[in-house]
């Protein structure tokens, strides 16, 4: 009789367990990301199917920053377990100790580039900074143009991120692209001492740049591509443009849950039919060897990896921008105080 | 004699011990919104500034930082610089505005003040982003002046100092012209009817009557602007384009980008002793202003 007991109560138990462990799955799951019509494009491409297939909303929240991320793994709160991370903050959250690694087994991706996949991060994006103009103005070939106030004469608006702007300071100044990494800092901000009376708008907001050139605020800008391509009266180039790819990374204390359902959602965005799907919203690409093919073709040009794109532009080195990250940021301050 | 002097000035008998200051009626109804206040705003403020001394092994080092490293001390000072150019400012444009209204009939005093309570409800997003609208190379300003033929090119009133401090005074001009106003109001004009009377001129009514009598509530203003400006975050931000450092600008790099917390902590302590010192001048001033 007390065995019998015993046994229902182990089976009971046993039964419970396995349902917590088989059917715990959370309804949703929040996402940090950085917002705009990136964010969009997650949505149409990769949240949509995520759904459809597991029935697991997703909420998107905006802006990204590793701020947040900070606060959400010191207060233990993990309220979005997964966020959007640039290559530099990347780096940058793995020595803060901000993330979990990433089970790849789980994930299960469809062929992706190497450089894509990181311990910590699945990259998902491609994008380049590049230069852009208003409609009308003298074209650019180089970041030396850039620099050349007198042939080419306007006001500029570079990005108020050092890693978006001081590699091609290097570049306008003459460095060839294989010996850009490691950076020169002294010759990087003494180019740019030159060019800062010229740069009207120091842009922290990805809509600020094509927005100042439809003003006619400035005339010639550094921008995120996806924000320049798709606009009215605003030309563009991506030669010497600088290729980056930004990551989705699963902040350090996040459930089994909800871990689970982010693997299942990185795999949709390894699929290149849902990168495609996101491409049209924005010309950024995903990180499928595929792609190329599927991305609409009357607009191949406007795609960050495209072959004739890639083959222009440099990469950038994110682990120099870790290692150097405290250096770079004091510089910055200093030469922006010197305005 | 001296027994009746003794009487008239008899004196209160002291107590050995020290006895604590008599609380007030109603102490206990006030009780649990202090209890909300000290959990909600003081406890986590001490906190903040317990981070300041992280890492505890060299508790000063990021106070260290602040002192050695000069750009944060510039940032500071730039902050102040701008924070004095607005107080002026609101000073300058203020006091004639007040002066103004205090001089209309009742009716044309109460349009006026409706209409700069008005500019409250308006929020201060728009308002900031309103000036990029009049004053950028392609705004208002720019096409008047330019067809006028009064300038060549498009002056640059924005992403520079100008114009964050255009910004900064309109949003906090009405902070200055009310309590201004009000203390105008309070002014007795039999006073200035009186020097009249004793045949003062007009100027010397103003200057040597008006002006000393209404100063104590101008300065309380000027100082309540100055601390204001130096907390501001938005309107430098969007009206600076990245030229203009001010202390805020700097705390949302060091808090949400880096993210450098204990720095910021530490530089919060240091504008929070600044600004105590400020505001005990405010309170002083107005304690001042209340008893005349």
């Amino acid at each position: 009789m007390t065995r019998a007991l015993l046994g229902a109560a182990g089976l009971a138990g046993s039964l419970m367990l396995g349902t917590t462990l088989a059917f715990a799955q959370v309804s949703e799951i929040r996402m940090i990301e950085a917002g705009g019509p990136s964010g969009e494009s997650i949505e149409v491409g990769y949240i949509k199917p995520f759904t459809e297939k597991t029935g697991i909303r997703v909420v998107r929240e905006n802006p990204a920053g590793l701020g947040k991320v900070r606060a959400m793994v010191e207060s233990r709160n993990v309220t979005a377990p997964i966020t959007e991370l640039s290559s530099s903050e990347l780096e940058q959250a793995k020595a803060l100790d901000l993330l979990d690694p990433l089970d790849w087994d789980a994930i299960d991706p469809a062929p992706i580039y190497e450089e894509a996949i990181d311990e910590y991060g699945l990259g998902w994006q491609y994008y380049s900074t590049i230069m852009a103009w208003r409609e009308g103005e003298k074209p650019l070939t180089s970041w030396a143009d850039m620099w050349d106030v007198d042939n080419f004469p306007g006001a500029r608006s570079f990005p108020d991120y050092p890693n978006y702007i001081l590699p091609m300071a290097l570049l306008a100044d003459g460095v060839p692209v294989e010996e850009l990494y490691p950076l020169d800092m002294d010759r990087a901000f003494a180019k740019l001492e030159e060019i800062k009376d010229h740069v009207a708008v120091w842009w922290e907001a990805g809509a600020q740049p094509p927005q100042l050139l439809q003003d006619n605020e400035v005339q010639y800008v550094a921008a995120w591509s996806g924000r320049v391509t798709d606009v009215e009266g605003v030309e563009y180039t991506f030669e010497q443009g600088q290729l980056d790819l930004t990551y989705f990374a699963i902040p350090k204390g996040a459930s089994e849950e909800a871990k689970e359902a982010v693997y299942q959602l990185m795999h949709v965005m390894t699929i290149a039919e849902n990168q495609a799907a996101a491409a049209d919203i924005v010309s950024y690409t995903g990180p499928s060897q595929d792609l190329d093919p599927l991305l609409p073709q009357d607009r191949i040009t406007k795609y960050p990896t495209v072959q004739q794109n890639r083959d222009v532009q440099f990469f950038i080195d994110a682990q120099w921008w870790f290692d150097n990250a405290e250096e770079v940021e004091l510089r910055w301050q200093e030469f922006k105080l010197g305005l | 004699m001296a027994g009746n002097v003794e009487v008239a000035h008899r004196v209160q008998p002291t107590s050995s011990r020290l006895t604590l200051p008599k609380l007030g009626e109603g102490f206990a109804q006030v009780v649990p919104a202090l209890i909300l206040i000290l959990l909600l705003f003081n406890v986590p403020l001490v906190i903040m500034l317990g981070w300041s001394f992280y890492p505890l092994e060299t508790p000063l080092a990021n106070y260290e930082q602040i002192f050695t490293r000069s750009i944060y001390l510039k940032v500071i000072g730039n902050t102040f610089y701008i924070a004095a150019l607005t107080t002026v400012a609101c000073c300058l444009l203020g006091y004639p505005l007040c002066y103004w209204m205090w001089r209309l009939s009742p009716r044309w005093r109460l349009i006026i003040a409706s209409i700069v309570v008005l500019t409250f409800w308006v929020s201060i997003l728009v308002r900031t982003y309103a000036w990029i609208v009049i004053l950028g190379n392609d705004g208002i300003v720019n096409r008047l002046l330019l067809t006028w033929g009064l300038i060549d090119s498009s002056v640059s009133f924005l992403y520079n100092q100008t114009g964050v401090i255009i910004g900064t005074t309109n949003v906090l001009l009405p902070f200055m012209v009310l309590p201004l106003f009000a203390a105008m109001m309070r002014l007795d004009r039999r006073i200035l009817l009186a020097a009249e009377t004793l045949g003062a001129p007009k100027g010397v009514i103003f200057w040597k009557i008006f002006f000393p009598l209404t100063l104590p509530s101008l300065a309380a203003g000027a100082i309540l602007i100055f601390i204001l400006t130096l907390g501001f975050f938005i309107t430098p931000a969007i009206l600076g384009g990245g030229r203009v450092p001010m202390i805020a600008n700097m705390m949302d790099l060091l808090i949400n980008r880096l993210p450098r917390w204990e720095l910021a902590a530490a530089i919060s302590g240091v504008l929070l002793v600044f600004t105590m010192i400020f505001f005990a001048g405010y309170q002083w001033l107005n304690n001042r202003q209340q008893a005349s």
